[in-house]
């Protein structure tokens, strides 16, 4: 039934207008009856859709919110919202996937949520979810690497959110070591990953991703601890949340396939050309206070940041803030 | 605490079942541990003395080479040890104004979240895999943690 709801939203979208009962009963093959039970499922999920004798159906708007029938219509992924769960508010779509992926949900299983009461942030920091402008959503990962190899996914998905923002909005977001995605020197996507592993297996990983999208200026808390911004402030225009999760996921399930045939050489090489201090000195600090500087060097197999100091010596970096000098 | 009050708490400890003593006020911190090796005493105010002069820093600098050389023997002998999956920061609660997910002494259940390893914005929460009490936390909060690198010392019950 849902896959025949996706395909009825698709034919409103690719003819506009009226779509006549025939029309969709014939390209569907399905009964007539059969259609207008789709679409009293589809208007139970918060689409308007007129219908007129004689015409036929029109599809008058689509939910605020996500639809996972929306949403599906658009994915092209092996793994990546295979299952799909759009809730309209949460916690945290990261707890729920957490929650999910315990109960065993499979591998690409994603949790979408209009709104989120306490997105996480790091250190029990929180995420700013306001309903109805930005995407909140949680992948579930189950890779067979150790779990010391884990954090290589913390640069997979902010690859993934960069593409789809250059997808969409033709605007180049740049990457802040290891995976703030930054548009003009802003934050624009924040993403926190979890872990649940044994010694020497990975039971599953949450890629917590949240991107602000339609987020206006008065929506920004005021204790702010970095400049941000979102794709509408940046591009003028606003962007379709759906358009842009489904741009998102699918990038991020080509990553990953290629992740695992290949490893994290590819996913590496383009984080690097996508990261701001790409050919630039930096300054790394903790705490506020500099710890030490050099020129970029790219990262290694742990995603540790490789600087070249004076004197010639490759650093490695684990931890801290690193700015462009 | 003068030297009189240090002689009679180092009497009392030991003549008592005590294994491990600790005291910390904002201006002293005394710890007394007991084994098979002999007793020692640290004491001094790390927390509170960054930049103290040399001199002052000399004793407090010797001080916790003891418990260090101490600690291994002590660790064989108390438990097992859990250890790191991975490379990150060590950090014992989930948030800085948040209370410590454990504490030395505490029984944890099987399953239970004891710290958090992060290493570039993955959050590893690391639980407890079977009932035990925890013996002793051998990294300090927000420490660096090496791939293996003991976290915990725990004893299974």
């Amino acid at each position: 039934m849902h896959q025949k709801a996706c395909t009825i939203l698709r034919l409103f979208r690719d003819n506009g207008g009226f779509v006549s009962g025939e029309y969709v009963s014939k390209e569907l093959g399905v009964s007539r009856t059969a259609i207008w039970k789709h679409i009293s499922s589809l208007r139970e999920l918060g689409h308007v859709i007129e219908a007129v004798p004689s015409r036929g159906y029109r599809l008058v708007s689509s939910p605020e919110w996500f639809d996972s029938v929306e949403l599906k219509a658009q994915l092209n992924t092996l793994r990546v919202g295979k299952r799909l769960d759009c809730l309209k508010q949460t916690t945290s779509t990261n707890s729920d996937a957490f929650r999910i992926a315990e109960d065993g949900a499979p591998e690409g299983a994603v949790v979408v949520a209009d709104a989120q009461f306490g997105g996480k942030g790091r250190r029990g920091r929180v995420w700013s979810s306001p309903a109805g402008v930005n995407l909140y959503c949680s992948v579930v990962l189950r890779p067979s690497i150790m779990p010391n190899e884990a954090p290589q996914l913390t640069f997979l998905s902010a690859v993934a959110v960069t593409r789809a923002i250059e997808l969409t909005t033709g605007l180049k977001p740049e990457i802040k070591w290891p995976n703030d995605v930054l548009i003009g020197g802003k934050k624009v996507a924040g993403l926190l990953n979890e872990m649940s592993a044994e010694t020497d297996c990975i039971n599953f990983i949450i890629l917590g991703i949240g991107v602000n999208l339609n987020m206006s200026p008065d929506q920004f808390p005021e204790d702010l601890r970095y400049p941000a911004t979102s794709l509408l402030l940046e591009s003028g225009s606003k962007v379709s949340r759906t358009r842009f999760a489904a741009t998102m996921m699918n990038e991020l399930d080509k990553l990953y396939a290629d992740f695992l045939e290949h490893g994290f050489g590819p996913v590496r090489e383009e984080w690097q050309l996508r990261c701001n201090a790409k050919g630039k000195a930096v300054s790394v600090s903790d705490g506020g206070i500099e710890q030490t500087s050099g020129l970029f060097m790219g990262i290694d197999a742990d995603g540790a940041l490789l600087l070249r100091s004076g004197g010639g010596r490759i650093e490695r970096i684990v931890s801290g803030d690193v700015r462009v000098i | 605490m003068d030297i009189k009050d240090l002689k009679l708490l180092i009497k009392t400890v030991t003549e008592s079942d005590i294994t491990e003593f600790e005291m910390d006020n904002s201006d002293e911190k005394i710890v007394i541990k007991r084994g098979h090796k002999p007793e020692y005493i640290q004491m001094g105010a790390p927390m509170m003395q960054p930049y103290a002069a040399p001199q002052f820093a000399a004793p407090t600098q010797a001080a916790p080479a003891a418990p260090a050389a101490a600690a291994p023997s002590a660790a064989a002998e108390a438990g097992d040890t859990l250890n790191s999956p991975i490379v990150g920061s060590f950090y014992r609660a989930p948030a800085p104004d948040a209370a410590p997910y454990v504490e030395v002494g505490q029984i944890v259940e099987q399953g239970q979240v004891l710290c958090i390893v992060e290493a570039m914005k993955l959050m590893n929460e690391i639980e407890a895999e079977c009932k035990c009490k925890i013996i002793k936390i051998c990294k300090e909060n927000a420490q660096a943690v090496e791939f293996g690198d003991p976290l915990f010392v725990i004893q299974k019950l």
